[in-house]
């Protein structure tokens, strides 16, 4: 699957990397909105604002940010799902817009949206204090065999949280998983040894990391990380976790082929772009292009594995 | 000698004063519009700042921080509506002042006890970045827990008479708290299906509704509503020997201020309540708290101030935000590609350095900007009183609605106004249900954090110091407080056998 996907960003990039110097891709709609649940200066805000920056050489329209914050993405999804779904209208999503589909009852969920492409994958690490006791995963889940584990997680519904989940499932060991509010207190957690370790973003690290206060144990990816080329997968160190936070956008259902056309030939021409290689390359994402058809197949995927999850976990009915 | 000449041209060299004055301007109007909170504020001007080189976009997001703090104290003494979470407890003997037609005074306190926070703060920012950040790291769970028991705890002397009148109320204040999605295991708590109750209920929400609408439907009631008092809209600034009363109480201020801001999660409300109570614990005149105390104005005003710098400890050393507004800062820091953390200082010293720079130049500017905005709003509350409350009512609803754009946000607001006015009427105390929406979520989520770390047991707060020692301030603060119930209640007693001898 996922090197059919390789293959098609591929042929389409293959493809785009021929009429690199053409004019950008003429666009139904002068200015496009690109819609976020962050505020300002949150994760997909960010996200957003570099990709609009370089997107107008690629395709012919002026993008604009739109943020449309509260209820945890659910105003987002209704200002979508209320939209036309003729292309001037899209929305960044994360794993984000699922779970509060699931936890609550929203007026539009993510079934009323299609997705567009997948873009990136944020990488999800196991991470421990750097002066700490832990140099592997094993080392972790022996401690946690002998006595009671202590793992930590940003939130309580929440990737990292299942992730954390799982490892401890998988290992059959008796461990804490203790949710937080955000990775900041997290981190102070960590970092403080009250927990064993925790479950971030590696974007979140980085401060840490420079300053060589904390240990990366493993990610949790199938493959090892372009940047962290040393860091195994917590799946080949025996344990088979791999979360896949996923980083994209998504229409109003019903978009028109040519729209997703326009796109699904733009974005790899965009990843492949030097100058924004060189913004994504510092934030360790993973390029994960998937068309609007992958895109929505992984999105429903993702959405079954969290449905279970969070009734496992009694989240749920 | 270097360092010196490297700050003058940052003064003269770089749009560095200019975005001090724009983010302090900003920060003061956004802080003093009701339901805009410090951090909302500062997310509004952060979409600006892309475009700025990243020195002057964090001198301006730490500017609009600095005015927020300060400019929340102006509706709170004016018209009994915190600006900001922290002011809430300004409101308290600020709008008393007011009311005794000292509202020059009161807001000249606020302005001075502010520009004294934010010095503090910085100095401490400046000096003692690096020791200071370890003793964030200090605080565990059960730390937090204890903490927050620590603050339940002055919900007595908040009370202002009735014990039980105050619990009641901070149950009230708890039990709102609760809403939203349960901070350990994810499920819904009285969220009813309503994506906006997710995030739980905003304890800005709480304040707005019980001070301000409350406020404004008892007023509404009242037969006085066309006569107007007629105050004077000149600033007070405190004259020397005022300054010196107020040193205790701001000194209060600066070092509760320094603590909260270090520890995430409190921010400035905490910040603001507890030096309250410790200024009157200390007062020559405890007597005056709640009906009208300078000091009851000096202290809080400080301590929020001080927690607008010193909450950056933490963020410029680990990259973590001890409070919302701080979490904004740290968006825009990444926005501009700057990680904080030990190595920002080695990489991007300058940016560093114009931030402290910046920051001196906004809590300088305090003043004369305070002198210039502040009489304007005084004429504004002067206004026929019937035409002010129809006023206050469109700008409250309008800054609560402009939060989310949600019909349920301003449905809450009013809901918490009639709840309020019903509290006015049967004499129960506002201060404490704050507390208790404030606080609650700390107690609970690091109350089962720490059971969930050890397996049920509750020895696990014996092992961590700094829980022993709060928790037993807190008894000893509320062994203090019955004790003192009961020897009023003994006394009050004894007066009316006096009396009815007589």
């Amino acid at each position: 699957m996922r090197k059919l996907a390789a293959a098609l960003a591929f042929a389409v990039f293959g493809f785009g990397a021929g009429s690199a110097s053409a004019e950008p891709a003429a666009y139904p709609h002068k200015v496009v909105t690109l819609v976020t649940h962050s505020s300002p200066g949150g994760g997909s805000d960010i996200f957003l604002r570099e990709m609009v920056k370089h997107l107008g050489k690629y395709i012919n329209a002026t993008f604009i940010v739109e943020n449309v914050s509260g209820g945890s993405g659910a105003r987002a999804m209704s200002r979508l799902a209320t939209s036309k779904p003729d292309g001037s209208v899209f929305y960044a999503i994360t794993p984000t817009y699922i779970y509060t589909s699931l936890l609550s009852k929203p007026p539009h969920t993510y079934r009323d949206l299609q997705p567009l492409a997948i873009v990136f994958a944020d990488p999800e690490v196991l991470y421990t204090r750097a002066d700490g006791p832990y140099q592997s995963v094993k080392d972790l889940i022996d401690h946690a065999r002998k006595a009671r584990g202590r793992f930590g997680a940003a939130n309580p519904a929440s990737l990292e949280r299942q992730a954390a989940e799982r490892l401890k499932a998988v290992a059959k060991v008796n461990a804490a998983v203790v949710s937080h509010e955000g990775g900041g207190d997290l981190m102070i957690n960590v970092l403080n040894g009250t927990l064993d370790a925790g479950v971030g973003e590696i974007q979140e690290l980085r401060a840490q990391l420079a300053g060589k206060k904390v240990r990366l144990l493993g990610v949790f990816t199938e493959q090892r990380l372009a940047d962290f080329p040393d860091l195994p997968t917590v799946k080949e160190q025996g344990f088979d976790v791999v979360v896949h936070k996923f980083r994209g956008l998504a229409g109003p259902k019903g978009l028109p082929a040519d729209v997703i056309a326009v796109w699904e030939k733009a974005l790899p021409q965009l990843l492949a772009d030097p100058e924004y290689k060189k913004v994504y390359g510092q934030e360790s994402l993973i390029v994960d292009f998937r068309g609007s058809a992958q895109a929505t197949e992984l999105v429903n995927g993702f959405a079954t594995e969290a449905e279970a999850f969070l009734k496992e976990a009694g989240v749920i009915k | 000698m270097e360092t010196l000449s490297q700050v003058v041209s940052m003064l003269f060299g770089t749009p560095l004063i200019p975005a001090a004055l724009i983010g302090l301007v900003w920060g003061v109007i956004g802080g003093a519009m009701p339901g805009l909170s410090a951090s909302v504020t500062m997310a509004l001007v952060l979409p600006f700042t892309y475009a700025l080189d990243p020195m002057s976009a964090i001198v301006l997001l730490a500017s609009v921080y600095i005015g927020a703090e300060y400019g929340g104290s102006i509706p709170a003494i004016l018209i009994r509506t915190p600006g900001t979470n922290s002011a809430a407890a300004t409101v308290i003997d600020g709008f008393e002042l007011k009311k005794q037609g000292r509202a020059g005074e009161a807001l000249g306190i606020s302005l001075w006890s502010g520009v004294v926070g934010s010095l503090f703060g910085l100095a401490m920012l400046i000096v003692f970045t690096e020791p200071l950040s370890r003793f964030a790291l200090a605080f565990k769970p059960m730390s937090y827990c204890a903490l927050g028991v620590l603050g339940l705890s002055i919900i007595a002397s908040l009370s202002g008479g009735s014990l039980l009148k105050g619990l009641a109320a901070a149950l009230v204040g708890m039990m709102i708290a609760t809403i939203g999605i349960d901070p350990l295991s994810g499920v819904n708590r009285f969220t009813f299906d309503l994506p906006d109750l997710l995030g739980g209920v905003k304890p800005i929400m709480v304040m707005i509704g019980l001070f301000a609408v409350a406020e404004l439907m008892r007023q509404s009631g009242g037969v006085d509503l066309a006569t107007q008092a007629a105050t004077s809209v000149r600033i007070v600034f405190p004259s020397f020997p005022m300054m010196k009363r107020l040193a205790k109480p701001q000194g209060i201020g600066c070092g509760v201020g320094l603590v909260e801001g270090l520890l995430p999660g409190g921010g400035g409300s905490v910040a603001a309540f507890f030096s309250y109570n410790e200024a009157k614990r200390w007062s020559r005149h405890p007597e005056e708290f709640g009906k009208g105390s300078v000091e009851g104005v000096a202290a809080p005003e400080a301590a929020n101030n001080t927690v607008a710098s010193s909450s950056l400890i933490p963020l410029l050393s680990f990259g973590i935000p001890g409070s919302n507004s701080a979490a904004v800062l740290l968006g825009g820091l990444l926005i501009h590609g700057l990680i904080p953390g030990p190595r920002l200082f080695e990489q991007n010293g300058d940016v560093v350095m114009g931030l402290y720079v910046g920051s001196f130049v906004a809590t300088l500017a305090q003043i004369p900007i305070g002198l210039l905005i502040l009489p304007l709003c005084m004429w504004l509350v002067n206004r026929p009183r019937h035409v002010l409350a129809a006023f206050v009512f469109m700008l409250v609803l309008s800054g609560v609605y402009s939060i989310n754009g949600s019909y349920l946000d301003i449905a809450m607001v009013m809901s918490f106004g009639l709840i309020g006015w019903l509290m006015l009427k049967n004499d129960y105390p506002f201060l404490p249900a704050v507390l208790g929406v404030v606080l609650g979520p700390i107690v609970e989520s690091n109350y089962r954090r720490s059971l969930l770390l050890s397996g049920g047991e509750h020895s696990i707060f014996l092992e961590d110091p700094i829980a022993v020692g709060f928790l037993i301030t807190a008894a000893l603060f509320i062994g203090f407080s019955l004790y003192r119930e009961r020897r009023d209640a003994l006394a009050r007693k004894k007066e009316k056998e006096v009396n009815a001898n007589a």
